[in-house]
């Protein structure tokens, strides 16, 4: 519920500590911290609305789950979408209405609610609480995932809804019909040992 | 005084052990039996929703209780015989919750079944320790492990130690008045509440003065403050305006506590694990355990507790499963028997006379009675007064009266001999130091000046019949508010005596009054009476009103009238109690369901305490009647369960609007009365079916075959069969009619046929219309026709013919006239009809070109190139080619050079008839009418649709006929 604008300067640098902190422990940490890391995934959304179907994806998330304090972090950079129905509306995405370029990531950061082991192979439904970031407004969340663990992969699978309104993101009602109010979006990553 | 302290204090010890084994005044519990579907469920949530119905968590299931049969819900997607429910909540919006051991969270949904509850987030994957609603309507959900959640603009958020939580894991969820949601976990207590979507959390924790950190049961009081239980060291009590806690029990060695329930400024009820039940009364500030009367509630766990809305205290455990008393009653059995008085005094005291002596309860912690040994142990004690020096007076049956001074133990006895109407004091009353003892000689009057213990002079007045009196046999005296003393006699009604003057009533109205056994004051002041045949009657000061069996009593022989001034009348008799609102005359009756005795109440065992307890003996049971400050139900509630349509459940949201096949209804109500849910009674009908109160036992309604209509279901419970002061439940409905029954297709039949009514007569109309205009039109040719052929001319030159003839040819002259004759006679004939055959028509013309043919020789020919079959099947306006040939004759030059030749065909398609002329103009026409041709195109356009065509070229005159064929001939004539 809080909403926290983060001016350009202060939402990268706080997801560029992010990075670093968790590199940093990364790096630090060696075997002994089991933390995992995403090396492929992709995001994909889609909004359909009466007069408009959009959906577009990006490969380029990023993220990192301590398995042993069960925190996570991810992201995506907004401008890396790639779909959409014309350039023009990619265009409109990422400088009105998700201003790419003063809010250039999308976040979720949180803790994993359920205490699942990871460490064994199998599925498992958690669910993850944490602040979402997008267009630089700050949400709590709570969002279940499938997770498979098996040959220490872990593959991640989730689906949730984002209300544009809770992001502050103002659609012109020219354009009213052509966007949905509440976007769907998915999330699927392999994470490996880091 | 000594030596009575040394055997008084060996006998205070054994009293304590005797009380622990059970001499505890305490209510009377009773066994619900789950039944045999659910025999091995064990059941540990008790909760009651606002609508009155009480709802069970068990390891089987949601169970939800109408008094007298547990029914199962059962989560559609858990495990069948393992669905342990651990929280239910009634929400604001009529929706019931459930929350289960494994974290999932269901709600009943319309149709009475019970519904996952899908989130995008998830469910909790712990057990749901309790579900709760703040004043916004956001839906609070605790867990036991992953803390508290709540549900807001369609997210579900959380709220852990990551949010400053104490603990996530949560025993009790509790809100209080201001919404603020109370959670109670291992490691203190934490207050949640939301600021404008905002988190906020606070804390009580030991740091605060919270004696145990885990808190497993919170409960708010009216005040605004609250108790809590605790884990180890029992039970606290928190002043949230002071922000201080206090510990009535500090030395608690009980044990965990599980649940405690709140009757308000009365008591606490705490249930423990593996300890019992426990109260702690708060006005002597005294916690002693329910002993169940033996029974087996001591030992038991007990998982949940619950007080009703009507007072019923619930009581969820390992050993009995489901028990309630109810609360307004408590219950001392006693080791002596027949109890005929009871009196409490200042000292909060209990009094009870036997027909074996009198007996004191000193003091409640001991619970115990003793026998008040300065007085003879036989005496036969009637009767106990308290006058305002605190003795006691004690009237006896033949022995007099006693006046006994509990400090000093001493007494003084008073008989006939000392100024007494007779020995037997039936009743005693008094104000100030004015006393009236009622006996079967009469009244007397003691008047105190200053306490018979320290040498007060004690002065009789006796009165009696000879005073005015009705009666010598009083059976009591009353003193009311205003100073009245009241006196019921055997046998001859009710006397007052007022500023000394006596008042005798032994009739209200047409009423015999007779005996009156007891008289008692509500709190407007009015006087009510019990009679030995006749009910009761209230008297307001003019008029006596009775009440009876038929406004609802349940006896007419009342021995025992009490008030509270707490608006309860309190009525005894060989039946039970009855407890009367003097005011809306709403009786409740209670029994053997509370745990009351059906013995023989006598005349004074009853009295009523500083804090409107009413005290009865009947037999070796004393029963107390409590006012609680509760807000109570004293209706059943009565609710809709279910209505069915061929046994499916409506939508109770949707619009009770049915179609006409959909009149199979079953409606399925309950009357929840949990004090005596057997003596439930309904009446329902169904207004616009054409039916009265149905009175009945069951608990469904069956309506088959309904027709179309409105109707309103109405049903009404009752625990005492007096319906008219209880609320009805109403569910309106409408059968609508088939669609050919409704308004507008009505509407649309008439609307149609009126269209196709009108459409007919104007075809009839028009078809008449032509008709006589065909008609017209045919009289018309007629007589043009006839006109022509006799005209002058014809004749004329028929005659010049004729006479060229008959010299030459005699015989051809006679061929000549005849034909001449046929044609006009054809002509006459054929006027009257509408269509000839062709074949006629033609002899006609034959007739009519050979007259024309004598007269033009060979330069006029006639054509006839129709086959027999046309001839047979054509059908024609009569003259028609007649007049055709006529005109070709009229109208053309007939000489040797210029020869007219005139043909009758069939047109090659067969849809005209075709006569043809070689067009040789006559430069001086003869002057034509032109009506030939016009009359013929007329009576064609009546005829048929075709019209006839008329073609000239340069050479050649032709005109078309459409054919009428001769199948139309019947039609034909029948439209005439």
């Amino acid at each position: 519920m809080e909403r926290v604008h983060y001016s350009v300067n202060t939402t990268s640098t706080i997801m560029r500590f992010l990075i670093i902190v968790i590199f940093c422990s990364l790096q630090l940490s060696g075997f002994a911290q089991p933390r995992y890391k995403i090396s492929e995934g992709t995001v994909y959304f889609k909004s359909d609305a009466p007069l408009e179907f959009i959906e577009a994806e990006s490969p380029e998330i990023k993220g990192i789950i301590d398995v042993e304090n069960r925190t996570f972090a991810f992201s995506i950079p907004m401008n890396s979408f790639q779909g959409f129905n014309s350039a023009l509306q990619r265009e409109h995405f990422n400088e009105n209405y998700l201003e790419s370029n003063k809010f250039p990531s999308g976040t979720f950061s949180g803790k994993i609610i359920e205490q699942t082991d990871f460490s064994k192979d199998g599925e498992y439904t958690v669910r993850a609480k944490g602040k979402l970031a997008i267009h630089g407004v700050e949400q709590e969340r709570i969002i279940k995932s499938t997770v498979k663990v098996s040959g220490g992969k872990i593959y991640i699978a989730s689906k949730f809804t984002v209300l544009l309104k809770e992001h502050d993101i103002d659609i012109p009602r020219i354009v009213f019909q052509k966007i949905a109010e509440e976007i769907e979006v998915k999330i699927s990553a392999t994470l490996i040992k880091a | 005084m000594k030596l009575r302290l040394y055997i008084l204090v060996p006998l205070i010890a054994l009293l304590s052990t005797v009380q622990q084994t059970g001499w505890s005044q305490e209510p009377f519990f009773r066994r619900h039996l789950l039944g045999e579907a659910l025999e091995n469920a064990k059941v540990t949530l008790v909760y009651e929703s606002s609508d009155g119905f009480l709802w069970f968590g068990s390891n089987r299931g949601l169970l939800q209780y109408d008094g007298i049969e547990f029914t199962v819900f059962k989560a559609p997607d858990l495990p069948v015989n393992n669905q342990q429910v651990t929280a239910i909540f009634y929400d604001s919006k009529f929706r019931l919750w459930v929350g289960y051991e494994d974290g999932s969270i269901f709600f009943l949904n319309n149709y009475r079944r019970l519904q996952r509850w899908e989130l995008e987030e998830g469910q909790p994957a712990s057990p749901i320790k309790g579900i709760a609603e703040d004043r916004n309507g956001v839906l609070w959900i605790a867990t036991y492990g992953e803390g508290i959640y709540y549900h807001d603009n369609n997210h579900l958020y959380n709220i852990d130690t990551d949010d400053g939580l104490a603990s996530n894991d949560i025993y009790v969820l509790s809100p209080d008045k201001q919404g603020r949601m109370w959670v109670g976990t291992d490691n203190g207590i934490s207050i949640c509440t939301l600021n404008q979507g905002k988190k906020q959390v606070e804390h009580l924790s030991k740091a605060n003065g919270l004696p145990d950190e885990i808190v497993r049961e919170i409960v708010h009081d009216a005040a605004g403050n609250c108790w809590i239980g605790m884990n180890d060291n029992g039970f606290c009590y928190y002043n949230t305006q002071k922000q201080t806690f206090s510990y009535p029990a500090p030395d608690w060695d009980i044990g965990v506590i599980n649940a405690m329930t709140l009757f308000e400024n009365r008591d606490l009820w705490i249930a423990t694990e593996g300890n019992g039940l426990w109260r702690y009364a708060f006005a002597d500030k005294r916690l002693e355990k329910i002993s169940d009367n033996g029974k087996k509630l001591r030992k038991a766990k007990i998982y949940d507790l619950h007080r009703d809305i009507e007072g019923n205290l619930w009581v969820v455990n390992n050993i009995e499963g489901v028990c309630s008393a109810n609360r307004r009653f408590e219950y001392l059995t006693v080791s002596f028997d027949n109890i005929q008085a009871l009196l409490t005094d200042h000292k909060k005291r209990l009094w009870a006379g036997t027909g074996n002596g009198l007996y004191v309860l000193e003091n409640s912690e001991l619970a115990a009675f003793i026998r008040v040994s300065s007085l003879p142990e036989n005496a036969n004690v009637v009767s106990l007064y308290e006058d305002p020096y605190h003795n006691i007076w004690i009237g006896t049956y033949d022995e007099g009266a006693y006046c006994y001074n509990p400090v000093s133990h001493k007494i003084r006895h008073i008989n006939e001999k000392g100024g007494l109407t007779t020995n037997s004091v039936i009743s005693i009353s008094g104000l100030g130091n004015r006393l009236w003892l009622a006996t079967f000689g009469g009244v007397t009057a003691l008047t105190l000046e200053g306490n018979p213990f320290e040498g007060g002079k004690i002065t009789f007045q006796n009165l009696n019949n000879e005073s005015g009196l009705g009666s010598n046999f009083i059976y009591k005296s009353f003193v009311d508010s205003k100073g009245r003393t009241w006196f019921g006699s055997d046998g001859k009604g009710i006397s007052v005596l007022e500023k000394g003057k006596i008042t005798n009533f032994t009739h209200a109205g047409d009423i015999r009054l007779g005996s009156v056994y007891s008289i008692a004051e509500d709190d407007r002041g009015h006087i009510w009476m019990s009679t030995d045949k006749e009910g009761i009657f209230e008297f307001d000061g003019k008029n006596f009103t009775r009440l009876s069996v038929k406004e609802g009593l349940r006896k007419m022989i009342i021995m025992g009238l009490a008030a509270n001034q707490r608006g309860d009348l309190i009525l005894t008799h060989n039946a039970g109690i009855d407890i009367l609102d003097p005011v809306t005359k709403h009786l409740i009756y209670y029994d053997d369901e509370v745990g009351i005795a059906k013995t023989e109440p006598n005349l004074n065992a009853f009295c009523a305490d500083a804090e409107h307890n009413i005290w009865m003996g009947f037999g070796n049971q004393i029963i107390k009647y409590c006012a609680l400050d509760d807000t109570l139900a004293i209706h059943p509630r009565t609710l809709l369960k279910n209505v069915s349509i061929f046994l499916e459940p409506v939508d109770f949201d949707a619009a009770p609007r049915f179609s006409h096949d959909q009149n199979n209804l079953i409606f399925e109500y309950t009357g929840l009365w949990y004090t005596d849910p057997e003596a439930v009674r309904y009446r329902y009908k169904l207004e616009g079916h054409n039916m009265d109160w149905i009175e009945s036992a069951d608990l469904r309604a069956v309506f088959p075959n309904l027709p179309p209509g409105d109707y309103t279901f109405l049903v009404a419970s009752s625990e005492n069969a007096a319906f008219d002061d209880e609320p009805v439940v109403r569910y309106a409905f409408t059968i609508l009619p088939p669609f050919w029954m409704r308004w507008w297709f009505i509407l649309l039949v008439i609307i149609t046929g009126s269209v196709v009514a009108r459409y007919f007569l104007q075809v009839r109309d028009k078809r008449l219309q032509q008709a006589a205009l065909l008609k017209k039109e045919k009289i018309e040719s007629q007589y043009e026709a006839l006109k022509s052929q006799i005209n002058p001319h014809f004749l004329f030159n028929s005659f010049n013919t004729l006479i060229t003839i008959i010299e030459e040819n005699p015989g051809l002259a006679v061929e000549y006239v005849e034909t001449l004759s046929d044609y006009y006679r054809s002509i006459l004939q054929y006027r009257e009809k509408e269509v000839i055959p062709l074949e006629e028509e033609l002899e006609l013309v034959r007739n009519y070109v050979f007259l024309l043919k004598k007269r033009y020789g060979d330069n006029f020919n006639l054509h006839i190139e129709c086959d027999s079959g046309s001839k047979l099947s054509i059908l024609l306006p009569p003259l028609t080619l007649q007049m055709l040939v006529e005109n070709a004759v009229k109208h053309n030059v007939i000489s040797k050079g210029k020869k007219l030749e005139v043909a009758i065909s069939v047109s090659p398609d067969g849809r005209y008839l075709v006569v043809t002329n070689n067009l040789q103009r006559k430069m001086t026409a003869e002057k034509s009418t032109g009506f030939g041709l016009q009359s013929i195109a007329r009576r064609y356009e009546l005829l048929t649709d075709s019209k006839i065509i008329i073609e000239e070229t340069a050479d050649a005159f032709r005109v078309r006929i459409p054919l009428i064929k001769n199948e139309k001939d019947e039609s034909v004539n029948h439209r005439r």
